[in-house]
């Protein structure tokens, strides 16, 4: 074969793969947008940035669902301050400049007072600069520590964040006697905050990490990955992922015969963790919130009565019970409607919602009880994270 | 590094070289009867995949489910060549080229319609633990994805070698002229070629899934794995396609251990550009100087 036509045709699938997934990128986003300042009466337009496909479709999924179901609820309860509540849903695909052009869509042709968004931390991160352009609040889904941390006016963020979840997760393994930790991460936006802050917490959580290493995600098999950290023989494992190849983890460190228990945070709280990995995710722990099993809360408190009223209504609309990621999307479309309502029936501007999201106070949500600041848009503490193990296909609180 | 460690290491290169390899089959067939390059291969992988998810969640048992998945793959693949690419079959290869394209696109679309944009599960063929062999730990399923790898290339050489339509296919891989010519009904070739190609990505799809999960977007990785590991051997030739992805494999896989796994992925393109520039006809190909 003619060297110059192997190149050829080897450039042109290159660039086709290559071009294929951010296809949605070249959607151009110049000029100023018409921030939404729907006059009296009109409809609250909110736009929603979510990974219904890709590897984080397992989140945008439930997202959506428990968005829909509770735009339903406050529109069949006359909406807020009398104006209907509309949600206008944009997929990312689990793509950060899918998702970036989403969110100028939203913004500079629906008028959007507010996006909620993204699945992502990596399209979360993508979102940030065209929200600042253009004035829009963005209500976070994503557990990556850089979105507060990195602190954007205008960015808030409804799930515990890695700098809570991590020193937690890791004191509970220095508790359970494993010292010395063999962490295995993405090479994602959730793995990469993740991998940093466990390498920059480990030592006060008294473990020390003695193999680090990473995966993509669509990578299909991470047992060279683990070989190696079976090499180093760690107390223990800990899987730093929120995509569906944390199942392929469990399952590769099972076929190698590893005896290490496996550890991980939120981005294993999902039901296609649990399917995923079948057998192999019997005896994995966990730490993240409490409504996987509600009891956590305190029977009697409030934040039980929310959650087992949403846990109710989301179980008769859906058949299943809601997981880590519904529970986001509650609150990110729960703390827009508290901030709504506290600005009256006038004309709003996408300013005044930002304003009144940086007023929230002890608003009571799945993911803890929320009071933003000027300095805190995460607004969570260490008290909203408990264990869970995996026992016969569900989660129950370890200890 | 123990040896046991090193051997682990070297059976995880295996287990994906073997899928490169039945990838890299399926891209030189195609492109020894028609001298493109099917862009839709990757889609046959994962085809396989999501229809053996399919038709074991209609009942069948588990080894049906994978013949007939491979088989309705085959059937997808030939139509697709029958209803897309044959009306254009006197158009130039760019043309050919960009028709797969497309293809893979609907079969990619279709599939998440049809099966969901959720990640799918099958269960494994022989579920247990691991076979430990001397510290290294072998996993029941890995043992199928050779077993049928083998079987796979056996019955293609036999094929290639023993069968007229083999030799009609060799043939028309020399010279597709030359071969109609002789009265070879080289549109023939051209089909079954297809047919085989979807038939060897759908069977690494069913040998694979239970290891690894699949959805409707599992092909992209995987064509170009197997596209390197076709490049890597020398694109026309089947048993250099083979080993062609049995190396990828064990590169990517050793390259974890003595180098790093943020660079796992990147193997494969490093591995594409050096043979392209140091060695365009793959490590197996013969120089061919083009006369003037």
């Amino acid at each position: 074969m003619k060297p110059t036509k192997v190149l050829a045709l080897t450039a042109a699938f290159m660039l086709t793969v290559a071009c294929l997934p951010v296809s949605g990128c070249a959607q151009d986003g110049g000029s100023e947008g018409e921030t939404g300042t729907g006059g009296e009466g009109e409809p609250y337009r909110i736009g929603a940035v979510l990974s219904l496909t890709g590897t984080y479709a397992g989140l945008g999924i439930p997202e959506q669902r428990a968005i829909d179901l509770e735009v339903e609820r406050i529109n069949a309860d006359g909406g807020i301050n009398g104006r209907e509540l509309v949600v206008i849903y944009e997929d990312d695909a689990t793509d950060a400049a899918k998702s970036q052009a989403a969110a100028v869509r939203l913004i500079d042709e629906e008028g959007v007072l507010a996006i909620i968004g993204a699945s992502g931390t990596g399209q979360t991160m993508a979102m940030r600069s065209d929200a600042e352009r253009a004035g829009v609040p963005i209500v976070s889904m994503a557990g990556g520590s850089v979105i507060t941390a990195d602190f954007s006016e205008w960015v808030f963020q409804t799930p515990w964040p890695n700098r809570i979840v991590i020193p937690f997760v890791l004191e509970e393994m220095a508790a359970a006697g494993h010292t010395t930790v063999g962490l295995i991460s993405d090479t994602g936006g959730y793995g990469v905050d993740g991998r940093d802050i466990v390498l920059a917490t480990a030592a006060d959580a008294g473990v020390t990490i003695v193999a680090d290493e990473t995966f993509n995600a669509g990578d299909t098999d991470m047992t060279s990955q683990l070989t190696k950290i079976r090499a180093a023989e760690p107390d223990a494992v800990l899987i730093w992922a929120a995509g569906k190849e944390a199942a392929i983890i469990a399952r590769n460190a099972r076929q190698l015969n590893m005896e290490q228990p496996l550890y991980g945070g939120s981005g294993i709280a999902r039901q296609e963790f649990i399917d995923g990995a079948g057998e192999a995710a019997e005896g994995v722990r966990l730490g993240t919130g409490k409504i996987l099993v509600p009891e956590a809360f305190g029977e009697g408190t409030e934040a039980y009565a929310v959650a087992t009223d949403f846990i109710e209504r989301y179980e008769a609309a859906y058949g299943t019970p809601p997981d880590i990621f519904a529970g986001h999307a509650y609150d990110a479309i729960g703390l827009i409607a508290d901030a709504l309502e506290r600005l009256g029936s006038g004309d709003v501007t996408s300013e005044q919602v930002r304003d009144a999201l940086e007023q929230t106070s002890g608003w009571v949500g799945i993911d803890g009880t929320f009071t933003y600041s000027a300095t805190d848009h995460n607004g969570l503490t260490r008290d909203e994270m408990v264990m869970y193990v995996i026992e016969d296909g569900t989660w129950r609180l370890d200890r | 590094m123990e040896a046991a460690e090193f051997f682990q290491y070297v059976i995880a290169g295996l287990k994906s070289g073997s899928i490169y390899a039945l990838v890299a089959l399926g891209f030189t067939v195609v492109y020894g009867s028609t001298g493109i390059i099917n862009f839709a291969q990757g889609e046959f992988f994962m085809l396989g995949g999501v229809l053996a998810v399919f038709f074991a969640g209609l009942g069948l048992p588990l080894p049906l489910a994978g013949i007939a998945a491979v088989i309705m793959t085959a059937a997808i693949g030939i139509a697709f060549e029958r209803v897309a690419l044959r009306p254009q079959r006197s158009a130039s290869p760019i043309v050919l080229i960009i028709i797969t394209i497309g293809g893979s696109m609907v079969f990619k679309s279709l599939a998440r319609h049809l099966f969901g944009p959720d990640e799918l599960t099958l269960a494994e063929f022989t579920p247990g633990p691991s076979i430990d062999v001397a510290g290294v730990a072998i996993e029941r399923q890995a043992l199928w994805v050779w077993g049928l790898t083998v079987i796979a290339v056996v019955v293609l050489a036999v094929l290639y070698r023993k069968t007229k339509l083999g030799r009609a296919m060799r043939a028309s891989s020399i010279s597709h002229d030359a071969a109609r010519l002789m009265g070879i009904d080289t549109a023939r070739v051209v089909m079954v070629s297809f047919g085989i190609a979807a038939a060897l990505g759908a069977l690494a799809g069913v040998a694979v899934t239970p290891l690894t999960q699949t959805a409707w977007d599992a092909g992209a990785t995987i064509g170009v794995k197997g596209f390197a590991a076709a490049i890597l051997g020398g694109l026309g030739n089947p048993v250099a396609s083979v080993i062609g992805g049995l190396v990828l494999g064990l590169l990517e896989s050793l390259s974890v251990a003595f180098v790093s796994s943020t660079y796992k992925d990147a193997i494969s393109l490093v591995v594409l550009l050096v043979v392209l520039f140091v060695r365009p006809q793959g490590l197996f190909g013969r120089a061919r100087r083009e006369k003037v």
